[in-house]
This record gives structure tokens, C-alpha cells and sequence, in this order.
């Protein structure tokens, strides 16, 4: 059951994949909301909450990374010109890339502003980058561009399975159901 | 700050002209505090002084003279961010300048208190500031007794002033101060 096979994702996939899922679009709305606001002592704890969902995020995906190398994803099931098979496989790749970068830009700010990061609002996170202004700015400004990079694959991303949903293949069931 | 209420304000005037005598400061029974904006909220704060060195003139008010230096590695702000914030290399930058100080270069009667120019120095910064000064009797002390005082400093600096602009978008740029100094007479 947890495990997945040649043509199927197994629970603990499909489970990681939706929760992480809910997480990215609550992250992206909460981070466009953090931007502008006003910080006082009332949403103070909203920004320790965006560092905790990203750095829960980041913990899922490094463990879905490992969860493929023992239960490897089934293979496309194909059946679209080579150009969009192409297309899936560096959008996922790119995927991966920005799931890892993003919440690691964001931590790399985060330290470089002086301040812990905490971990729900109780362990302190280890500083990725001297407290310095220079990896402040450069370290914001990636993790701005980054997200909104994010964003447009995500957009990508479900397009292209409600696309695949709607020409009748198994290709977004096989990720909601297994099969 | 409440037992500053139940104290009673002694009027310059009516301290008995007596010879200048130097005081020193309690330093456990004193407090700087500190306050600023923070949106709609404030941070507030508090820094430990370290020593204090007055020379109180009840006959000649100018000729008193005020010295004190406070602790910015123990100071502490309302909520953890906050203090990490406040002696972090953005702010105050408690490493490299572990310490406040304030000298004093003139005092002057007004109201029923003092004006006490001096200067400040912050991350290594010097500025000129003015605080007002009141004195008070401490508690348990018989009225006529000035072995032990309360001296309450207040005034306000503007942070970037002296170099300590970090947060400056989220946290205001005024800090209002509230220095009570607890003062015992040197024998």
C-alpha cells in the first residue's frame, strides 16, 4: 500500500505530494501577505509561522527525495508528443530545484538579518549566512524572485495535469487514487 | 516604576543648601528604560547601569555634575526578538560597544526639576542630549534625609543618529528614555 509500483503512486507519495501541496499555496499567499504588511506585536507571530511552514516544507521535500530512491515514481504514461513528455520532466526537475532553493533563500535571509530562525516558536535553527547586509538584500531578493519562479511552475504544473485529466488519461488519478 | 508614584517629589528649592555631595548609584534598585515605536505597538526595554557618579549642589544647581555608563550586553527588550535585535550589530552592536555613556556638561534649574545637557555617546557615536531631571526622596527615608535619592532622567534620542538604523522601515527612529537612578550619598 505504501509503497508505489511501475505504474502507480503509493500512499505515503501521494500523501507527501497533496500535504506539500496545501503547504506551497498557503506559504505563497501568506508570503505575498507578509510583504506588505505593517509588522506589529499582533502578526508578529505570522512571520514565525511563514519559517515554520518553510522550513517543514523543505524537511518534506529532501524526504520525498529520499522516498524516491527506495520506492521510485512510476514512469510517465505517455501518450503526448515528445516536446510536452520533455517539457513535464524539467518542469518537475525545475520543481524539486525550487522546492530545495526557496526555503533555503528565505533561511539564508532570515540569518543574515541577525535574528534566530526558529522552529515553532522553540528550537533555533542554525545561521546559514553571516549576519551581513549585503547576503540580507541578495538572500531577499532571491528568495523573492525564486517564489514567484515557484509560483508560474506550479501554475505549470496543475495545468498541465488538469490538461492530461481532461484528455481522459490516468495521469493526475494515478496521483489522487494510486492507480 | 509604581514605587516611583508613592514617592514624593522633593522640590529643588526646598532642599537645605549644603556643601556638593557625591553620590553613587544603587545600581540593583535602578533602571533605564527604554521606549519605542513598533507599528501600531511599542517595544519597550530596559538596560542595567553599570555605574553612575553624581555630584548633587543643592545650593548651585549648575555645579552638579552627572556621569553614568550602562550595561547594553544585559539589556533586554519586550519580547526575545526584539532584545537579540536591539544588541545586534544593527542597532546598538552590544559587541563592539558593550557600553552607553553619559557625561554631563551643564545642568540648569527648571520647573521644579533640572535640565541636564551632557554628552551621550552611542556605538561609539558622541551627540549632545538634554534630559530632564527630578529628584525624589526614596522610600522609607525621613523627608530632610539625603543620604538616599531617586533621580528620574527622561528625554528622547533619535536612534540614527548615531548609526544604530536597523529596522528603521518597522521600528520608529525615536527612543524615549526613563532613567530612574537610585542614589546613595558617598560618606
Amino acid at each position: 500500500m505504501a509503497w508505489g509500483n511501475r505504474d502507480g503512486f503509493g500512499v505515503i507519495s501521494r500523501v507527501i505530494h497533496w500535504g506539500m501541496a496545501l503547504g506551497i499555496l498557503f506559504m505563497l499567499a501568506l508570503g505575498t501577505r507578509l510583504e506588505f504588511l505593517q509588522p506589529g506585536l499582533s502578526n508578529l507571530w505570522l512571520y514565525g509561522l511563514h519559517k515554520t511552514v518553510g522550513i517543514s516544507l523543505l524537511g518534506l521535500v529532501v524526504l520525498r527525495l529520499i522516498w524516491h530512491r527506495i520506492s521510485p515514481p512510476p514512469a510517465p504514461i505517455g501518450g503526448v508528443p515528445l516536446w510536452q513528455e520533455r517539457l513535464a520532466i524539467w518542469a518537475h526537475r525545475a520543481l524539486y530545484g525550487l522546492l530545495l532553493a526557496v526555503p533555503l533563500s528565505g533561511w539564508v535571509y532570515s540569518s543574515a538579518t541577525g535574528l534566530d530562525v526558529m522552529f515553532a516558536d522553540r528550537w533555533v535553527m542554525p545561521a546559514l549566512a553571516p549576519v551581513s547586509e549585503a547576503w540580507e538584500k541578495a538572500g531577499f531578493a532571491v528568495h523573492g524572485w525564486l517564489t514567484k519562479l515557484l509560483a508560474a511552475l506550479v501554475l505549470l504544473h496543475v495545468a498541465g495535469a488538469l490538461k492530461r485529466a481532461f484528455a481522459g488519461d490516468g495521469t493526475l488519478r494515478r496521483m489522487i487514487r494510486g492507480q | 516604576m509604581r514605587q516611583v508614584l508613592s514617592l514624593i517629589l522633593i522640590f529643588w528649592a526646598g532642599l537645605a543648601a549644603a556643601a556638593p555631595a557625591s553620590y553613587t548609584i544603587e545600581a540593583a534598585k535602578s533602571k533605564v528604560g527604554f521606549e519605542t515605536d513598533f507599528g501600531p505597538d511599542k517595544i519597550t526595554g530596559a538596560m542595567p547601569v553599570t555605574q553612575a557618579d553624581l555630584v548633587l549642589d543643592f545650593a548651585s544647581v549648575a555645579k552638579c555634575t552627572v556621569k553614568v555608563t550602562l550595561d547594553i550586553s544585559n539589556a533586554t527588550a519586550s519580547f526575545p526578538f526584539a532584545s537579540q535585535a536591539l544588541k545586534g550589530p544593527k542597532v546598538l552592536d552590544a559587541k563592539t560597544y558593550p557600553t552607553i555613556t553619559f557625561a554631563s556638561t551643564s545642568v540648569k534649574a527648571k520647573g521644579d526639576g533640572a535640565e541636564v545637557t551632557g554628552a551621550l555617546t552611542i556605538r561609539g557615536v558622541t551627540k549632545p542630549a538634554v534630559l530632564q531631571a527630578q529628584i525624589y526622596r526614596q522610600d522609607g527615608f525621613q523627608e530632610g534625609d539625603y543620604s538616599h535619592l531617586s533621580i528620574l532622567l527622561t528625554g528622547s534620542v533619535q536612534r540614527s543618529d548615531f548609526g544604530a538604523t536597523g529596522w528603521a522601515d518597522m521600528v520608529g527612529d525615536q527612543v524615549r528614555l526613563r532613567i530612574l537612578a537610585r542614589i546613595a550619598r558617598v560618606e
